[in-house]
């Protein structure tokens, strides 16, 4: 039976790693104190999956960026999702090559869709998930580009519809209002559009404890639960979060 | 005869705390009044408060009808927000400066006025407010004792001359964080309870002391006066709390003040804790922290995860990793500030530490106090 | 223990590198080199993307015609990694009918079931055949790490075990000293790791 996957994301901030509330950042270390305070050797067995984003506002270097993936990628035995300002088939390649299994595109998938469309030619559909970050207006889901600061006029629905029209292989939807709130998942948006979407549905933006994470995969339609609450589950607090969910019956891969 | 040590067993508040209670659950009182709040019927409450604005709704000449104390930071900016927006009253909004005020704050602050409210900014007299927190630092280990006291006296003074009868603090923090219960079902308070409780007796005797001081004359103290009893009840005075009427949420106000009132977090983080987006106002803060810390045990993390633990934000289990991560932090950021203030070598200043270091529960380890027991875990001294 | 990595421009290399590492097997080469080649003691085929493409550069290097050589009559033991293990089959419909290296019978093509979201993408249960050298120590229905739109089926034996994803298909086979998994071992944390210690030291 496909299992559901629970995702953790690292947001990357030239050289530190943030918290993200309501996509306002706070410094909390470098990779120095995640491996103090993460021990990701250990605690990725606890995860599915591995997400890294390059949030960098000024001055991005995907170089750089690459190369604390790497460091990431030795660390864990999972698949790896990497993005944050590629803008060309170079700065997936470079990614790619320093362990990428995936990339992640945001605004270029608005602005410039040929690129995606390059990068699923050469790499196939898997390699490509489609972020989505979007904000609830008078109840209404809108999409946001460029870190959540620029609404597009496509209506949600028919962004989702172009999005997999263009081949990309998953989905990542991220509340921008539920974002490092510890609310919970916006889960009445993903259920209204979750069912209608074709290819593996990631959630993303809210979830603060593991019962959060639990309500996230109870969702129909949604394949993972994701996090980057590097506060809330530092320490042991990604495996206890697993254990949890796997002892309330979540669908999630044994080792 | 020992003592026992414990935490409570919803949140991570000690059993060391000054005024707290734990119930047959091990729930601590904060922990109690969340659960109350949730089942509470509300609506008593805020028809008081609809009274309360109605008597006191632009009647006066000044065409003020509250006084809203603020800092700039997220829990005075949603009170006069609310009070403006929802209730449609007419605040003035009053800071009284504190000493090392930060960059940050000041922006905040700047960017609440900008936003929207009549402001008054009081600055005490700064010498004689240095002498008043180095005399709080040193005899009570309060190191912004001085601007404690203005907080309430200056305020109440403005209120009086400006012919405001309503005052609205935020939050009682006995009540909402694990204190006194005293005035959980008391909407108004008075000045008895303020001098008793929150300066913990300690205002008559720091006043004696600082008269003492040959360089401050009584005419100096004149902000750090509180009014007497005939001119609170001539002037029909009325101090309460917003927590009184409406459930506290301190996430809740960080999210209106941040959309609604300009403003914005620390970016780097603060030391000792997890959060970026509260007590950005001024340096006194991280020392009052610290000093809490040796005093009982917690600090500032402890403080922030108990908040994120009754909002159901994050588990107690997971709250425990940050208490241990952040807690125990010497205030390195701001020593040099410290000690430029209180005209202090980093030996008296240590002097100063070492005598409100609680030593059943902690041990000094290279120059830091280090504590002896680990968080979570109950233990005897 | 000589691994070599077969080198023809596609495919996560790091990870597998990394998980070679993790399990005490320093000596790895990445090559498409005739001489390291003939040297390994054993051949990693890795794959990532476009079947098509990947079939054209192994052509194009005449690494078809090596493997072939150091497989059949070398008899080198070789594991097929995701579109690796694809191309070790007889053909592929992906962008167009294409030929394979044909060292198993194998036939890859599209999963067909339109309910069902593709790719397939995710840790999905495999129950290993009777008798498989991949999986021992390793129990029950393990969970590996999938991420494919195609899928291999074959009307022969060998030594397959399935997934079942809205149909039954191969998630690995193992013939001889010829082993291919459609999933990513060295992204399935301790099952992957023990499947490739088991290929190190069974094949």
């Amino acid at each position: 039976m496909l299992r559901d996957r629970l995702i953790f994301s690292l947001i990357y901030n030239a050289g530190a790693f943030m918290q993200s509330r309501n996509f306002r950042l706070q410094r909390v270390g470098d990779i120095n104190w995640l491996e103090r305070n993460y021990k990701f050797q250990k605690i990725s067995f606890s995860l599915d999956e591995l997400i890294v984003v390059d949030a960098t506002k000024e001055n991005k270097d995907i170089k750089k960026f690459s190369e604390a993936v790497k460091r990431l990628v030795n660390d864990v035995f999972i698949p790896v999702a990497a993005g944050g300002g590629i803008l060309s088939l170079e700065d997936a390649e470079l990614l790619f090559n320093n362990g990428a299994d995936k990339v992640i595109l945001n605004s270029t998938l608005y602005e410039t869709p040929e690129l995606a469309k390059s990068i699923i030619e050469k790499y196939g559909s898997q390699s490509l998930v489609a972020s989505v970050d979007y904000k609830l207006v008078d109840d209404i889901p809108v999409v946001y580009i460029n870190d959540g600061s620029v609404p597009i006029a496509m209506p949600f629905d028919e962004y989702l519809t172009f999005l997999q029209a263009l081949g990309v292989g998953e989905i990542l939807l991220n509340s921008i209002q539920q974002d490092g709130t510890g609310f919970g998942y916006d889960l009445s948006t993903i259920q209204e559009y979750g069912q209608s979407i074709s290819v593996p549905l990631l959630i993303m933006g809210g979830a603060g404890n593991e019962r959060h994470l639990l309500d996230g995969l109870k969702q129909d339609g949604v394949s993972a639960v994701v996090t980057a609450n590097l506060f809330n589950f530092i320490g042991n607090g990604l495996p206890n979060a697993r254990k949890y969910m796997l002892e309330n019956n979540a669908n999630l891969a044994r080792w | 005869m020992s003592k026992k040590i414990f935490w409570c067993s919803s949140c991570l508040n000690m059993s060391t705390r000054p005024r707290i209670a734990f119930d047959e659950k091990g729930r601590c009182n904060a922990c109690v009044w969340t659960e109350e709040k949730k089942e509470l019927d509300w609506s008593p409450r805020q028809d008081e408060l609809s009274d309360l604005l109605d008597k006191y709704r632009s009647s006066n000449g000044s065409g003020f009808d509250c006084v809203v104390p603020v800092s700039g930071g997220k829990d005075g900016s949603y009170v006069a927000y609310t009070l403006k927006n929802k209730y449609g009253m007419n605040p003035l909004a009053v800071t009284v400066r504190p000493a090392l005020s930060l960059e940050l704050g000041d922006e905040n602050l700047q960017n609440f006025i900008e936003s929207g409210f009549n402001h008054i900014h009081i600055s005490p007299n700064a010498k004689v407010m240095q002498k008043l927190n180095k005399l709080g630092f040193i005899e009570k280990g309060f190191p912004y004792y001085g601007w404690l006291i203005a907080i309430k006296t200056a305020v109440i003074q403005t209120a009086m001359n400006f012919k405001i009868p309503l005052i609205f603090y935020g939050e009682d923090g006995e009540v909402e964080y694990g204190g006194s219960t005293e005035s959980k079902h008391n909407p108004l308070y008075n000045i008895e309870y303020m001098k008793r409780v929150y300066f913990e007796g300690g205002y008559d005797k720091v006043f004696e002391s600082v008269l003492a001081d040959e360089e401050v004359k009584k005419g100096d103290l004149a902000f750090w006066q509180f009014p007497t009893e005939e001119q609170v009840s001539s002037n029909d005075l009325a101090f309460t709390h917003w927590s009184y009427y409406e459930a506290w949420d301190s996430y809740r106000n960080y999210v209106v003040a941040k959309d609604h009132c300009g403003l914005k977090e620390k970016e780097e983080g603060t030391a000792g804790t997890f959060t970026n987006f509260s007590q950005n106002d001024q340096a006194l803060y991280s020392l009052h922290a610290y000093l809490m810390y040796l005093k009982f045990g917690f600090g500032r993390a402890t403080q922030d995860a108990g908040i994120e633990i009754r909002r159901g934000a994050m588990t107690r289990e997971q709250a425990l990793n940050l208490v241990m991560a952040y807690d125990n932090q010497y205030p390195h950021e701001f020593l040099d500030l410290y000690l430029d203030y209180y005209e202090m070598t980093k030996d008296e200043f240590d002097a100063v530490l070492d005598k409100y270091a609680n030593k059943d529960l902690f041990e000094k380890i290279d120059g830091i106090w280090e504590p002896k027991f680990t968080v979570g875990e109950a233990f005897e001294i | 223990m000589k691994l070599v990595i077969v080198d023809y421009g596609m495919g996560n290399i790091t990870s597998i590198i990394s998980a070679l590492n993790y399990i005490g097997q320093d000596n790895v080469v990445v090559s498409n080199d005739t001489r390291t080649l003939n040297d390994a003691d054993k051949l990693i085929l890795p794959g990532v993307g476009n079947y098509a493409t990947a079939i054209a550069k192994i052509r194009k290097l005449n690494l078809d015609t090596q493997i072939e050589e150091l497989v059949i009559n070398q008899k080198k033991p070789i594991l097929g990694i995701c579109l690796g293990m694809q191309l070790l089959g007889d053909s592929s419909t992906e962008s167009g009918f294409n030929s394979g290296l044909s060292l198993v019978n194998g036939v890859v093509d599209k999963f067909c079931k339109s309910e069902l979201k593709v790719p397939h993408v995710g840790y999905n249960q495999v129950m290993p055949s009777q008798q498989s050298r991949l999986y021992a120590d390793i129990e029950g229905e393990p969970d590996f790490y999938f991420t494919h739109s195609f899928k291999m089926l074959s009307k022969s034996s060998i030594g397959q075990s399935f997934c079942h994803y809205g149909e039954d298909f191969i998630a690995s086979f193992e013939l001889d000293n010829v082993a291919g998994v459609q999933f990513h071992p060295e992204l399935s944390q301790k099952n992957g790791l023990q499947l490739i210690k088991n290929f190190i030291e069974l094949f």
